[in-house]
């Protein structure tokens, strides 16, 4: 007990708090050591910042989005994404929700420029596309639940001119053909926060590499801003900005 | 996983016509999503990310006026974090799907019954990064459950429920990899199962105008694990046992602009396990723990602990949308027999004890009247007087930061 009551003493006067010194270097080691790992896996997140995964406004027909931010710059992918509403809510029943179409494509800019400044690599690509429908009814005047499922797919290849083969530990590596594929169940739940701005929280999980993440979204007229979280990803917070227009 | 897609697929079908059901109240669902997201820097070793996912999804489907069916599915991600001592790793991390179906039945106006069935699958991943089916710790968890609720106060939501549980638990990846290198001709099947048991568990709890109380039992009866003899030091006959009681309680009150929610549980954990702690691989010679710093020592009665916890977390509300939090969190376990071990993996005379305490303080917005967001800041005290921190720490402080978010309906 006295050990209890002087612990406590420790913690409420908050003397002896001690932080280890943070090695930048080790952990900054570490991380690249994941991307080499699993490069497609890195850069999937990022794709997944600029898929559009919630569903249409009610009363709005379709949207078309592009990500801005972190997937146009500073990731140079140019990318557009797109929803069509199939079923408007309750529209040919009471209770029947809405059906939205998701799709989307995108293209790594810097990897084709790598090309051009590189006398080692023939060629370089890095695109994915996604494709889905979400479901989604309205629980309360304030709440919306959406149900979804998107096939995502991310292709990574990079060719290297003869006799410059990337030398990995002694073993020549001619040509990197990776990429990432997985069907996505998805669920989320949106409020209201004002006219044409909501605020929406969903989970997404990867029915065959149980790769998940969590997506925060505040959406406006215009813009979207996010915070998306990838837990077993090596960058764990993504800010994201997204442009989109509804009608 | 052909389970888990037509469960999953199963839920969202029938959920999606909740919106009709909100006017008839024949269906009610119910969907509850907490992230945490924090970065922790400990005492030792380097800064790391962590967090927590939990996502549960349910409805509630009103038959007839006696009958309902409910049926839940529950996600839940652990991540990385501070853990107490001798539990695991702070770079371990776990990924679980339960499923539960429970049938409602009334019987008059204040008794009913809750039978239901169960199935969740549990992944384990250590620091090193395996796939996740890959997890030697990884579980699979199905069985049934039958639970009576007595309503003894209707006005202040005064009832008292009783539930047995049955869960028939296995481990498929599990495996010795000691005893398959001891014995060259051993080979997976007889070293796994290891960790098989069935799990039986009771409880009665009491709930009256917010305050709880519990009385729970768990008895954990092993498959294939035997016990290890006392005095031979080698594997007998007998199967290992484990049992645990807990009492708890605690309430929750709002108290002029103060929310409240304190809670304390008392958990008594026997097994009739004992363990063999070898120094090294070559040891040699055996003694008990009359002579804690022999090569080989015998530590009857190893597991065995009693276990206080108790937190206070208190909500000052500044405005109706603006709270600053703050809270206690403490857990004392002290072994019954097992000693403390000194740097040099030597037992001394005192009786193992640990103690973790959590200071923590935050800032809450309330975002609407389902959604919730805390920023948060806390300090962990672990202490122990087992100084032996060769493969986990007992000793340590740690700082966390970090956001968490609340959706619920």
């Amino acid at each position: 007990m006295k050990k209890l009551i002087s612990t406590l003493t420790v913690l409420l006067c908050l003397n002896g708090i001690s932080f280890a010194a943070i090695d930048w270097e080790s952990k900054g080691m570490q991380m690249a050591g994941e991307i080499v790992a699993n490069p497609s896996a890195f850069f999937y997140d990022f794709q997944q910042d600029l898929e559009g995964t919630t569903p249409l406004p009610p009363g709005k027909a379709f949207s078309v989005q592009t990500g801005l931010f972190p997937t146009l710059i500073p990731m140079t992918y140019l990318n557009l994404s797109g929803k069509y509403r199939l079923h408007a809510e309750g529209r040919i029943a009471p209770g029947v929700p809405q059906v939205d179409l998701i799709g989307g494509y995108c293209d790594m800019m810097a990897a084709k420029m790598a090309v051009k400044d590189s006398d080692t690599i023939d060629s370089a690509k890095l695109n994915g596309y996604y494709m889905g429908a979400i479901l989604s009814s309205s629980v309360s005047p304030k709440i919306r639940t959406f149900w979804g499922y998107k096939r995502s797919v991310l292709g990574a290849k990079i060719e290297f001119t003869p006799g410059n083969e990337l030398d990995l530990l002694g073993t020549k590596i001619g040509n990197i053909d990776t990429g990432f594929k997985d069907d996505f169940l998805m669920a989320g739940i949106e409020t209201p926060k004002g006219t044409n701005k909501v605020w929406s929280m969903q989970l997404n999980y990867g029915l065959r590499t149980q790769t998940f993440s969590t997506k925060l979204s505040w959406s406006g007229r215009f813009f979207e801003l996010g915070l998306n979280i990838y837990p077993e990803g090596v960058l764990v917070f993504h800010p994201v900005w997204n442009f989109h227009v509804n009608f | 996983m052909k389970k888990i897609i037509l469960s999953l697929i199963m839920t969202a079908a029938v959920n999606s016509y909740a919106a009709v059901s909100e006017d008839s109240k024949i269906f009610t669902p119910y969907f509850d999503m907490t992230l945490l997201e924090a970065a922790y820097v400990p005492s030792e070793g380097n800064i790391f990310s962590g967090g927590n996912i939990n996502t549960q999804v349910g409805l509630l489907t009103k038959i007839t006026a006696k009958d309902s069916v409910f049926g839940l599915y529950n996600f839940n991600y652990s991540g990385p974090a501070f853990q107490p001592q001798d539990s695991k790793q702070f770079t371990d991390r776990s990924m679980s799907h339960g499923f539960n179906f429970e049938y409602r039945r009334s019987l008059g106006e204040k008794f009913r019954v809750r039978p239901g069935v169960s199935y969740m699958t549990d992944y384990v991943r250590s620091g090193a990064n395996e796939a996740w089916q890959n997890g030697l710790y990884n579980m699979n968890s199905k069985g049934g459950q039958l639970a009576a609720d007595y309503n003894f106060d209707f006005d202040r939501n005064g009832f008292l429920t009783a539930a047995y549980m049955v869960r028939n638990i296995a481990f498929p990846n599990y495996t010795d990899l000691l005893r398959e290198f001891q014995n060259a001709d051993n080979t997976a099947e007889t070293s796994g199962g290891l960790q098989d048991q069935s799990l039986t568990q009771f409880s009665l709890r009491p709930n009256w105008n917010g305050f709880f109380a519990g009385y729970t039992v768990t008895q954990q009866n092993y498959k294939h694990q035997m016990v290890v003899d006392a005095h031979s030091g080698i594997y007998g006959a007998t199967k290992q046992k484990d049992k645990s009681t807990t009492f708890d309680g605690g309430f929750r009150q709002k108290l002029w602009i103060f929310d409240l929610s304190p809670m304390l549980s008392y958990t008594m954990h026997r097994s009739n396990q004992n363990f063999l702690r070898y120094k090294s691989a070559l040891a040699t010679g055996f003694a008990n723990m009359a002579d804690g710093s022999n090569d080989i020592t015998m530590v009857a009665k190893n597991y065995d602990y009693n276990e206080l916890t108790f937190s206070v977390p208190v909500d000052l509300n500044v405005t109706g949308k603006w709270a600053i939090g703050g809270s206690i969190n403490v857990i004392r376990r002290a072994y019954t027999d097992r000693g403390a071990r000194d740097v040099d993996n030597n037992y001394t005379v005192a009786k193992q004890k640990n103690l973790m305490s959590t200071l923590t303080g935050s800032i809450r917005k309330r975002m609407n009247d389902v959604a919730t967001m805390r920023l948060f800041y806390s300090l962990v005290v672990a202490s122990s007087n087992n100084k032996f921190e060769k493969y986990m720490p007992s000793n340590y402080t740690g700082n966390s930061i970090g956001v968490a978010y609340q959706l619920s309906y």
